[in-house]
């Protein structure tokens, strides 16, 4: 009995991406003790990426805000609403309800989200409501909306196992959506004939599995898949029948498309003509096409047009709404698309329902029986922090986000928060690039503690539930809009769980719908708090007709426009609005990397995920950096129009001549200076309002930094340790923390440096010749602090560091070792490339060149890639490299192809 | 022959003089001071304050002066050289002739040109007229400032500090003793010297002494930042007392001192000068022991006798207020290519340092502080240049097992194991040979390892090795005598 009580299981959703996995965490006396994928989430199938597995290690209690502050200073709830409330009512009352907004996100709930927005737009009255799904997925968004007549993505994962031939563009889905990527290697393995086309400006891990590489020129997709339209139309890949019953608009699309022919199209891509043709012949061709897209698409100052010239070459054939086949925007956030549905965005209103609409508003104040309505579009993301600049918003709530980060030229966001005489963050963190601003913090629940709904890529609804019970003060953010808006004097906010408030917002999705609208989820609109805890994942709609919900949607032709008609539109493909120059002559793109996430708050905070990328890179092609007498591992100082940063350079042939590429993970609370956003100029697409942060455009120059070094601290001296450098980056590590930092100025008097640093008290030893210093520090024989610095990059092996600071007494061989320099051999291994089983480089190139010739052989030798498989692409890239018989392996046919 | 200056080194000089100073040889020897007494213990200054006397401190006294037929005059300045006619004038007007000359008029204490230093309780601590002016001022006194945190300046808190006042060094540089330690020394003797209550402003330039609001006198900074205390002492280093040498054109230095060559004699061969009054190789010695150095070379040169100055050592070991310094060598580590290993314990509050060569080959420097019990073996190592062991850094970490010892059969005869007591390698060995037969008694016989006994382990080194060497039995009641 007490057995059963003590541990059991919760099944919730992973906290990352927009695929949305379903996990099992088991709980152990109130507390979460392990994880694994749910065998039957049918966005995963037990499967977990590297991110994923490694939740847990993320939900420790540094740099949590367990309490609500005013002005830092701790306060009671009551207090802390009564605060905000008043001080939003007060601004409201000056100002009017415009010259207050939310800047929400989409890492929190739908039912968070739902309850935000009803705030904003039914009783507040104002729109100025948006959220960082802005800057992610908006233009997918409107080009879904503007062609379909709704904001329905027409897709499912089981169409990528279906598919015949997937195109890739604008994703680096191997690193971004590991769980789908593994998804799709397997679809292929069992589908030889299957094909698969990646175009990208960066040969990412995703071309591993890549039939034809398309290395495109930067923001010209929309030329391509133009000429993509104008190839069909001349070679007979058109489906007449399709475009003439369910859609409008072709005959403009495609004369636009016509002026697209192979040649220009080669030339305006910068891609090769012939493999170019090969792969339109191939869309052509099969019957089964799916196109698989993302930031790289939607950031843009054209994103909605680039999707919609996707959406065009779907729609021309046919290849839509049917098995394997569509246009499928892939999110990027765990409920991007909660916030889509319930109007989260400044232009919407809610349940997919339009703001410009007056029955739509009707309809909704009405079934809010609210005091007011918004009846304009409020302020997209990047304009509403234009509009505190300007001093037009007074009062702003952050929930979730962290746009000092996010937003592009942070400069001027740091400036608009600033000026915004009220600013109230909701986070989990204590300390973020945002934080620092806040007047108000209030402290949300994190997941684990969490409890309510999101929906994934494919419109599949699912539990992300409370594990445990909230930390100190922690409130969900549901709650905490609540209790604001009733401190406001607003009643319709009296709810006492999270089931309530989705049982409201699914009677939404049906009232007046009469089949208007694909989105209705009103079969749950009886839903009890039972059957809501017991929710099974499913796809949207669910309502009288599809009680268990829906996969396939717009399968009759029947779209959700007027006409019921799907629309093309003609598209005029155009360059990035940030322009190379003579002063800034270098592409800058921008992306995730394998193991982190957005901002670090939490994957920060695990070491498993540090190790494979422990800094911030500027990834440039080597003979860009050969040009500017710039070595691998050189920090670098980018500049561009609107500001600077200062990171290491990783030489990188997989990028193209005169383009560089930046991980958008680094901020301030982990760098100095490496925050990627600070570099591009706020330019957005003027339909979608999704920022243009891709296309940067920037400058490289050499560094005068004298003096280089790292410190590594162990576990208990983080907190205290503060380090001001002109230059450092930091990461956790399994034994504590690490930075790395650079002086223009040498510290001659490093000892004292550590020790003030630190502010560690033990037995410190040094060793100093000319520039070079070691420096270590001791309590009762056990290593704590370790600083080496020299006139250049020191290198010290991960695994040696970690097997010094393990040593409860460090014996003498060892003192005398880091004094002298070095480290033995065993622990040389390399950059870590398997995070699950801590695998580095040089453990699988021996076994590589001992004779294993395939990932798996490489897994069965030495477990990599057994696990999570997020590092199997990687694992593909060493044995090419390194692999006896040099001839590609994965890539065959690519090469045959292409022959 | 005529000394001018009867200070440590003056007197060391008539001392090695009257030694050397056979009967047939009669040369006639004449001390001018200008102090009121004949030399005494500058060294031990403070002590006068922790209850010594001017008589204790005395080094000469009239009656051994007199049996070495020395004459002898105090009060008595020189204002006057005529070296056409070698002859000396005293402030008095007398004139004494000479045949050789010898300046030995040291140095006196640098008083930085600060508007409002010439007020009446801003003092010097230099001789033991300026203790009794020090300790007049004591007594109306409540707080007292060391402008100067040198050796010097922490040896003047010290007093002030016995006498009672609350006391406060300044010091114009980042760290104390900057001279003879590191940064990182210098760190934790400031530390301290603070835990005994003496409170010390690094970095401070003082720009002008005012009227104090509670206290006598207001020291204002250049940072804007003030200090009030009733008594100032300078204590900011010295200046060689060249005027005489200067007016009657003597070489000398770009920046004082009286160039002397390896014989400590001036531009004039018969005109000698030792002590800190004297520039060899455009240097400084402002430590006594250099100083006696040149004395008895100038004393033998005089005498005909082959010596020749080629420097000193600089190394120094002290207790300051109880805390224990050592500086050797290089303590900076300035030799280009050189290795540092440097070991500070915080809890104890011990901090050491050895300086070694690039091929860690040869020691070249240390400092320690709050511990100097590895002084003498380090100073052997350098003054010898005896080869270090293969891992340096063990001679000052805590590392357990045998602590490498020195190869002390590399050590020549002169080496002084003990420098508390000037107890050689040599003494140790005739010791030996005159009986003494455990380390026991070799200390009771040379009083070797009875001072500080840091160098208990070196010293058991050199009398194993000797007694292995020997390996014969040695007599017990030859010992005995020796005591005697």
């Amino acid at each position: 009995m007490s057995c059963s009580q003590s541990s059991h299981i919760v099944q919730s959703t992973c906290a990352y991406c927009g695929v949305g996995c379903g996990i099992d965490i088991t709980v152990n006396n109130g507390k979460a003790s392990a994880l694994v994928g749910t065998l039957e989430h049918p966005a995963n199938f037990g499967q977990l990426c590297v991110k994923g597995s490694n939740l847990l290690a993320t939900t420790d209690l540094t740099n949590r805000l367990l309490e609500p502050q005013i002005n830092n200073q701790t306060v009671d709830w009551s207090t802390a609403t009564s605060h905000v409330a008043n001080k939003f009512a007060q601004i409201i009352k000056e100002h009017g309800p415009d010259a207050v907004a939310f800047y929400v996100s989409g890492q929190i709930l739908t039912e968070d989200y739902y309850l935000a927005n009803k705030l904003m737009k039914g009783y507040i009255g104002s729109a100025n409501i948006d959220t960082n799904s802005r800057l992610c997925m908006s233009s997918a968004v409107a080009a879904y909306k503007r062609s379909f007549g709704e904001d329905v993505v027409p897709c499912s994962y089981d169409d990528l196992d279906s598919t015949e031939l997937l195109l890739i563009t604008g994703s680096n889905a191997a690193w971004t959506h590991p769980v789908l990527f593994q998804r799709i290697e397997r679809a292929k393995r069992r589908n030889p004939a299957m094909k698969v086309v990646v175009i990208d400006p960066r040969k990412t891990a995703t071309c591993q599995i890549a039939d034809y590489f398309l290395p495109i020129k930067p923001g010209t997709d929309a030329a391509f898949f133009n000429g993509l339209l104008n190839y069909l139309s001349a070679n007979n890949g058109l489906n007449s029948d399709y475009i003439a019953q369910h859609t409008q608009g072709f005959e403009q699309a495609v004369l636009e498309a016509k002026k697209w022919s192979l040649a220009k199209v080669s030339a305006y891509c910068d891609i090769d003509q012939k493999t170019m043709k090969s792969v339109y012949q191939l869309f052509a061709r099969t019957e089964k096409v799916l196109t698989f897209f993302s930031m790289g698409i939607n950031q843009s100052n054209s994103g909605a047009d680039k999707c919609q010239s996707i959406i065009n070459c779907h729609l021309a054939t046919g290849k839509i709404a049917k098995d394997g086949c569509g246009p499928f925007s892939i999110t990027g956030q765990p409920n991007a698309m909660g916030g889509r549905e319930v109007g989260g965005l400044s232009n919407q209103l809610a349940s997919h329902m339009d703001i410009e609409n007056p029955e739509h508003r009707s309809t909704v104040q009405r079934f809010w029986q609210s005091p007011t309505m918004a009846d304009k579009a409020g302020y997209k993301a990047v304009d509403l922090f234009d509009a505190m600049d300007e001093g037009k918003i007074k009062a702003v709530w952050i929930m979730a986000t962290n746009p000092m980060v996010s937003l592009p030229d942070g400069k001027k966001v740091a400036r608009a928060l600033n000026k915004c005489e009220f600013v109230v963050v909701s986070d989990c963190a204590e300390n973020n690039d945002t934080l620092d601003f806040a007047d108000v913090k209030l402290p949300a629940t994190p997941w684990l503690e969490k409890n309510g709904t999101v929906t994934n890529s494919e419109r599949r609804i699912s539990r992300q539930t409370n594990a445990i019970a909230p930390n100190g003060q922690a409130k969900h953010d549901w709650k905490i809009i609540a209790e604001v808006a009733t401190a406001m004097g607003f009643s319709g906010f009296d709810y006492s769980h999270a089931s309530e408030v989705f049982r409201e917002f699914a009677q939404l999705s049906g009232f007046e719908n009469n089949g208007e609208r694909v989105f209705d989820i009103s079969a749950f609109s009886t839903i009890t708090t039972r059957q809501y805890d017991r929710l099974k994942p499913v796809q949207w709609p669910v309502n009288h007709n599809y009680p268990e919900g829906k996969k396939r949607v717009y399968e009759d032709g029947q779209f959700s426009t007027p006409s019921g008609k799907a629309l093309f539109f003609p598209i005029t493909p155009r360059q990035p609005t940030q322009k190379t120059s003579a002063k800034f002559p270098f592409r800058l793109n921008s992306g995730r990397l394998r193991d982190q996430w957005h901002t670090m708050s939490r994957t920060g905070k695990a070491s498993q995920l540090t190790a494979h990328t422990d800094k911030c890179y500027l990834y440039i092609n080597p003979e860009d950096a050969a040009r500017l007498n710039i070595v691998d591992d050189e920090i670098v100082n980018i500049s561009s129009s609107v500001g600077q940063a200062t990171v290491h350079a990783k030489l990188d042939k997989n990028q193209r001549a005169n383009e560089c590429f930046m991980p958008i993970h680094w901020n301030k609370q982990f760098a100095s200076s490496a925050n990627v956003s600070n570099l591009y100029a706020s330019i957005t697409d003027p339909i979608s309002g999704q920022p243009e942060i891709k296309h940067g455009a920037i400058a490289l120059s050499k560094t005068t930094f004298k003096q280089f070094g790292q410190l590594h601290i162990s576990e208990d001296f983080i907190v205290q340790t503060q380090i001001t450098n002109e230059f450092w980056t930091k990461a956790r590590t399994s034994y504590g923390m690490s930075f790395q930092f650079a002086n223009t100025s040498p510290e001659t008097d490093i000892l004292h440096w550590c020790q003030t640093t630190s502010q560690i008290s033990g037995e410190w030893l040094q060793f100093s010749q000319e520039s070079t210093r070691y420096v270590l520090c001791l309590q009762a024989g056990k290593l704590v602090f370790l600083c080496y610095s020299s006139a250049t990059n020191p290198n010290i092996e991960s695994a040696w560091l970690e097997h010094i600071f393990s040593q409860t007494s460090l014996p003498e061989q060892d003192i005398q070792s880091l004094l002298s320099g070095t480290s033995s051999e065993e622990f040389a291994k390399g950059k870590q490339i398997c995070s699950c089983f801590n695998i580095g480089e040089k453990d699988i190139i021996s076994a590589i060149k001992a004779g294993c010739s395939s990932v798996e052989q490489l897994g069965d030798t030495l477990k990599c890639g057994t696990n999570c498989g997020s590092c199997k692409p990687e694992l593909s890239v060493l044995l090419n490299e390194h692999s006896i018989n040099t001839t590609e392996i994965i890539n065959s046919t690519f090469i045959e192809e292409i022959a | 022959m005529v000394v001018v200056g009867n200070g440590m080194v003056g007197h060391h000089f008539v001392e090695q003089l009257a030694q050397l100073n056979t009967a047939d040889q009669a040369i006639e020897i004449t001390v001018l001071s200008a102090e009121p007494r004949l030399a005494y213990d500058r060294v031990h200054l403070s002590a006068y304050f922790s209850g010594k006397t001017a008589a204790d401190l005395a080094m000469a006294d009239e009656k051994t002066y007199q049996d070495w037929a020395v004459n002898f005059q105090t009060n008595a300045k020189v204002v006057d050289i005529d070296r056409s006619n070698k002859n000396v004038v005293t402030q008095s007007g007398q004139v004494i002739a000479y045949d050789k000359l010898i300046l030995a008029t040291g140095s006196y204490p640098f008083v930085p040109p600060i508007p409002g230093k010439d007020r009446e309780h801003c003092l010097v601590y230099r001789t033991i007229d300026d203790l009794d002016k020090i300790q007049a001022s004591a007594k109306v006194s409540k707080v007292g400032v060391v402008i100067g945190g040198g050796l010097l300046g922490l040896e003047a808190a010290n007093a002030l500090s016995h006498l009672g006042l609350k006391t406060h060094v300044v010091e114009f540089s980042p760290q104390l003793m900057a001279v003879q330690i590191d940064a990182g020394g210098g760190r934790l003797l400031k530390e301290k010297i603070e835990a005994l209550g003496v409170e010390v402003h690094t970095s401070k330039a003082t720009s002008v002494i005012e009227d104090g609001e509670t206290c006598r006198y207001k020291l204002c900074f250049s940072d804007n930042t003030v200090l009030e205390t009733d008594l100032i002492l300078f204590s900011a280093g010295i200046r060689p007392y060249d005027n005489l040498a200067k007016s009657f054109a003597l070489e000398m230095g770009e920046r004082g001192g009286i160039v002397i060559n390896n014989h400590c004699q001036t531009s004039d061969k018969n005109v000698y000068a030792i002590g800190e009054c004297a520039l060899w190789n455009n240097f400084i010695f402002g430590l006594v022991a250099p100083g006696y150095d040149m004395a008895k070379v100038a004393a033998k040169h005089i005498m005909g006798e082959q010596a020749l100055f080629t420097g000193a050592d600089m190394s120094t070991k002290l207790k300051l207020m109880g805390v224990e310094v050592g500086s050797i060598g290089d303590a900076h580590a300035k030799t280009p290519g050189s290795i540092t290993y440097s070991y500070q314990n915080q809890p104890t509050g011990v901090y050491k340092k050895i300086v070694v060569s690039s091929d860690k080959s040869k020691m070249l420097g240390a400092v320690l502080i709050g511990d100097t019990s590895e002084y003498d073996s380090l100073l052997q190592y350098l003054l010898n240049a005896i080869d270090l062991p293969a891992s340096p850094e063990a001679l000052i970490l805590p590392l357990s097992g045998e602590k490498p010892t020195l190869d002390v059969a590399t050590l020549p005869d002169t080496a002084i194991i003990c420098s508390c007591h000037h107890v050689t390698k040599g003494n140790i060995i005739s010791s030996i040979a005159q009986g003494a037969c455990t380390v026991g008694e070799i200390k009771t016989c040379t009083k070797a390892s009875s001072g500080c006994g840091g160098c208990s382990a070196l010293l058991k080194s050199v009398a194993d090795a000797e007694f292995e060497s020997r390996a014969v039995e040695v007599k017990k009641d030859i010992c005995e005598s020796v005591i005697e």
